[in-house]
């Protein structure tokens, strides 16, 4: 009998213990992100209505979660409470009306107080939630993006959206090709800070594009942009004796064909050029040197290595057509019919050793990026699509022939660099 | 088996003949059918294509640079200067300078500016006035303040409307107003070679056009958003970037305030929300939006005939003329109000067409942008009742917004999206943050 009173009276104890984790998961996880704003609402409710008893209401017309409004409600009462405004029941004189209101800024809490006639507001601002990135997984490679912090166009408090067209990793810098310049930027804790500047001169398109290929002493590289050449070179400044940050670039007017790819062996120089039009915003198909095949306007070419030797020139054609260039041959390439404009070469050593990663076709707001492997003349997907940040507006291979670096315009107008890296599922 | 066969070729002939989607393609003609005029503000659609103003609204509505690449302002706000970017030239071969954009600006507004001065010092257009100035970069993206070559500076005066903008126009034969890509537009040249406006076109035979295709872009009125929808049209609808409101006189039978705030309590919003603008929208009592200010839900929308009774009272018994500036739509809203208004005991008036001025108009006001400060001013500037938005925080807007409303010269009714439909061959179609279609950024699926 006292053996069966004893374990009674535990499992009274472990159920009460278990009520009290049960209402404490309820109530006070979620109440705890909203305990300062609550705060801060009770004691200005408080200044206006002074000590005494109200009828409270509260409603919610924003996009916190429903069952949040509960516990936001006790909070409220709470700290009114210890105010000395006590949330009595209709039969009070007084009145607060507190709505949980949005804007598309900011979160923005509003209490009505009544008090006979004469209404006061008071207000509380919040700010809006974050969210987070992801990683698509699954099938023979993985993508991988992880944005380089800092890249962007920061010229002060009134930016023009100008758009990144190429960046490149050089000497420990990250060299970034802007509609309107070149831009060095240098490292510090963790994130890029731009540090130089070089105009370069470029006609100004809709749909801007340039092409930005490191040399391979790693110190030096060219650009190519509408109806502009520039060179640019590091050399270590003399330490503690000038201000030179070591960058020279030189650029001048220029209707040369631009390298078409970089290629996915980084020691190995573009071996193909074409001419650019730059009215148009895409390649004429005219190459140099010349291929024996009469190519038609593209946005975008590379090198696929094929397991017998030799290689093959992919190309996004004008006309939303994929087509391969193998043996003096132009074929179609079939299952590209989702492909966007833009592909890059990647050399992942998982597969057939060599995906091409192309972007979606845009037709939803955010672009996706996926990997495909070329057999023959199809595209095989050996990758989830990846889920980008808004729309891809530039796509090639970094210089490690490895992974991808991508151009991201998101939907607030503001561009980002990422690099997409193949891994081994 | 032979049919099989052939369902194998049909579908791998369109595998590999199928294309995919591609960047926008350059060239081609854009046809737009519009109801209206062209040039008419504040949505006409040739404005933004021919000229450009000194700053301009993103597609979210943020403040970026156009003409002016930077603005700085000092002195708290009472002066401003704005340097012009460089190697931008309008339609005509002349170059763009700080004395083109202030003769430009002195031409558009010659009264009643939101400044008192503006002149050019060097490559800098400087702006001056006594009280300050706080949202002029804003002002100076609406489109009263675009840029057109005036002459003025170099003593002479242009033919046509020149601008700078990515279109220029080439003609105006039998109702449609043709325009040609500016090949050295500075924002880049836009995707189409031309662009043809149809104009003062009937909604009906305009969406019969867009089926047919005849016309790649035409209008859907707000309330004919559902009815466009039903007819599977392409439709793309704006968030609500138009406030319905209803000025009011304060001279006359409209002297005394509480007459005037007899008939905002009399006016039914929700009848003109169901009825007339077939439930598109937001029915709203402040100039600001829920979406910008989060504290619109705190002015009462409700219908009060009773409070506008006492409030009117033995006041208000002379006649009080309406009118309403727009379209075939807006003089039923009118009416409607008319009807609220002679249900409350006034004696309402509607004016015929082309009377200036009258105790109450009726008309659409632009509420595009992402700063509340700004947006309130500029509706206020839209509205001629010019004044400083200073307040930065919720609380002192609303206290500042409640402020203006209780004077009761302008009752907010609606926000209205305004809306276009547009053909297969139309790509990549986008709205501005005031609700135009963005035609520079539209290409042509069929274009090479």
């Amino acid at each position: 009998m006292r053996a069966m009173r004893l374990v009674g009276a535990v499992a009274l104890v472990v159920c009460w213990w278990s009520v009290f984790a049960v209402c404490s998961a309820q109530g006070g996880i979620p109440g705890s992100r909203w305990t300062q704003p609550v705060a801060e609402l009770a004691e200005q409710i408080a200044d206006t209505l002074g000590p005494g008893q109200a009828q409270l209401t509260v409603r919610n017309l924003s996009t916190i979660p429903g069952n949040e409004v509960p516990a936001i409600r006790k909070l409220l009462e709470q700290d009114l409470k210890a105010r000395g405004v006590l949330a009595g029941g209709a039969e009070s004189a007084n009145m607060i009306r507190v709505t949980l209101s949005e804007s598309e800024r900011e979160r923005l809490w509003v209490a009505e107080i009544a008090e006979g006639k004469a209404t006061r507001v008071v207000m509380v601002r919040l700010d809006a939630g974050q969210s987070a990135a992801a990683v698509a997984t699954s099938q023979r490679v993985v993508l991988r993006k992880e944005k380089v912090p800092g890249l962007a166009d920061r010229a002060g408090t009134i930016t023009e959206q100008n758009p990144i067209l190429a960046a490149a990793e050089i000497n420990g810098h990250f060299v970034v090709m802007f509609a309107d310049r070149l831009s060095v930027f240098s490292s510090a804790s963790g994130e890029w800070t731009e540090t130089n500047r070089f105009a370069i001169g470029a006609k100004m398109a809709r749909d801007p594009h340039g092409v930005l290929i490191p040399a391979s002493d790693g110190g030096s590289f060219a650009s190519y942009a509408p109806g502009t050449q520039c060179t640019g070179s590091y050399s270590l400044p003399l330490n503690g004796t000038t201000q030179d940050s070591g960058w020279t670039v030189r650029c001048h007017a220029s209707d040369d064909p631009w390298p078409v790819y970089q290629s996915a062996d980084a020691s190995a120089a573009p071996a193909l050029k074409a001419f650019y039009n730059t009215a148009r915003d895409y390649f004429t198909g005219v190459v140099t040197p010349s291929i024996g095949v009469d190519l038609p306007p593209f946005y975008a070419a590379g090198m696929i290595p094929r397991a017998a030797g030799g290689a093959a020139l992919l190309l996004a054609g004008v006309d939303g057509k994929v087509q391969i260039v193998e043996n003096g041959a132009m074929r179609a390439v079939a299952g590209t019919r989702d492909w966007g404009s833009d592909f890059a070469v990647v050399r992942s050593g998982c597969g057939a050793g060599t995906q091409v990663i192309a972007s979606s076709s845009g037709e939803a707001l955010s672009d996706s990026l996926r990997a495909f492997a070329i057999s023959a003349i199809e595209a095989v997907p050996e990758s989830s699509p990846l889920a980008m940040t808004g729309t891809v507006t530039a796509l090639w291979t970094a210089q490690d022939g490895k992974s991808a670096m991508a151009v991201v315009r998101n939907s607030t107008g503001e561009y980002e660099v990422d690099r997409v890296s193949a891994l081994c599922n | 088996m032979f049919r099989r066969f052939v369902i194998s070729c049909v579908l791998i002939s369109a595998a590999l003949g199928s294309s995919a989607r591609t960047r926008p393609h350059y060239g081609g003609t854009l046809h737009v059918e519009i109801a209206g005029d062209p040039w008419e503000r504040p949505s006409g659609v040739a404005r933004r294509l021919v000229y450009d103003g000194l700053t301009q609204l993103d597609a979210n509505g943020a403040l970026r640079p156009a003409l002016a690449i930077s603005w700085e302002q000092d002195n708290n706000f009472h002066r401003w200067q704005f340097r012009v970017r460089s190697g931008v030239r309008f339609h005509d071969g002349s170059s763009l300078n700080s004395a083109a954009v202030a003769a430009s600006l002195n031409v558009s507004c010659s009264a009643n500016c939101p400044w008192d001065t503006v002149k050019a010092v060097g490559p800098l257009v400087i702006f001056t006035n006594n009280s300050p100035m706080p949202s002029l970069p804003s002002l100076l993206a609406s489109d009263q303040f675009l840029i057109a070559l005036t002459g003025a500076a170099e003593g002479k005066t242009p033919m046509g409307a020149i601008g700078t903008g990515p279109f220029q126009v080439t003609g105006f034969n039998n109702g449609v107003l043709t325009l040609a890509a500016n090949e050295n537009c500075w924002a880049g040249r836009p995707f189409a070679d031309a662009v043809e406006i149809r104009v003062h076109r009937a909604i009906r035979d305009q969406w019969l056009d867009v089926g047919l295709g005849r016309a790649d872009i035409v209008d859907v009125p707000a309330e004919q958003l559902r009815q466009a929808q039903q007819q599977r049209l392409s439709v793309r609808s704006s968030p609500p970037v138009m406030l319905l409101a209803l000025q009011l006189s304060d001279t006359g039978t409209l002297a005394d305030v509480k007459v005037r705030a007899a008939i905002a309590a009399a006016v039914d919003r929700s009848a003109l929300f169901n009825v007339i603008f077939q439930k598109q929208g937001e029915v709203t009592a402040s100039l600001l939006p829920q979406r910008m200010s989060g504290y619109s839900f705190l002015f009462a929308t409700e219908r009060d005939l009773k409070k506008a009774q006492e409030l009117r009272g033995g006041l208000g018994n002379g006649t009080i003329t309406l009118s309403a500036l727009g379209d075939g739509t807006m003089q039923l809203a009118a009416q409607r109000i008319a009807l609220n208004l002679h249900e409350a005991g006034f004696n309402v008036q509607m004016a015929t067409a082309g009377v200036q001025h009258t105790d109450l108009v009726l008309r659409r006001l632009p509420i595009a942008g992402v700063d509340p400060a700004a947006v309130m001013e500029r509706i206020l500037w839209d509205a001629g009742m010019p004044q400083a938005v200073t307040e930065q925080t919720p609380g002192a807007l609303y206290k500042r917004e409640q402020a203006i409303l209780e004077d009761r010269r302008i009752i907010p009714l609606l926000e209205l999206p305004l809306g276009y439909a547009s053909g297969v061959r139309v790509r990549d179609l986008h709205l501005r943050a005031d609700g135009t279609p963005d035609l520079p950024d539209a290409s042509l699926e069929d274009a090479r």
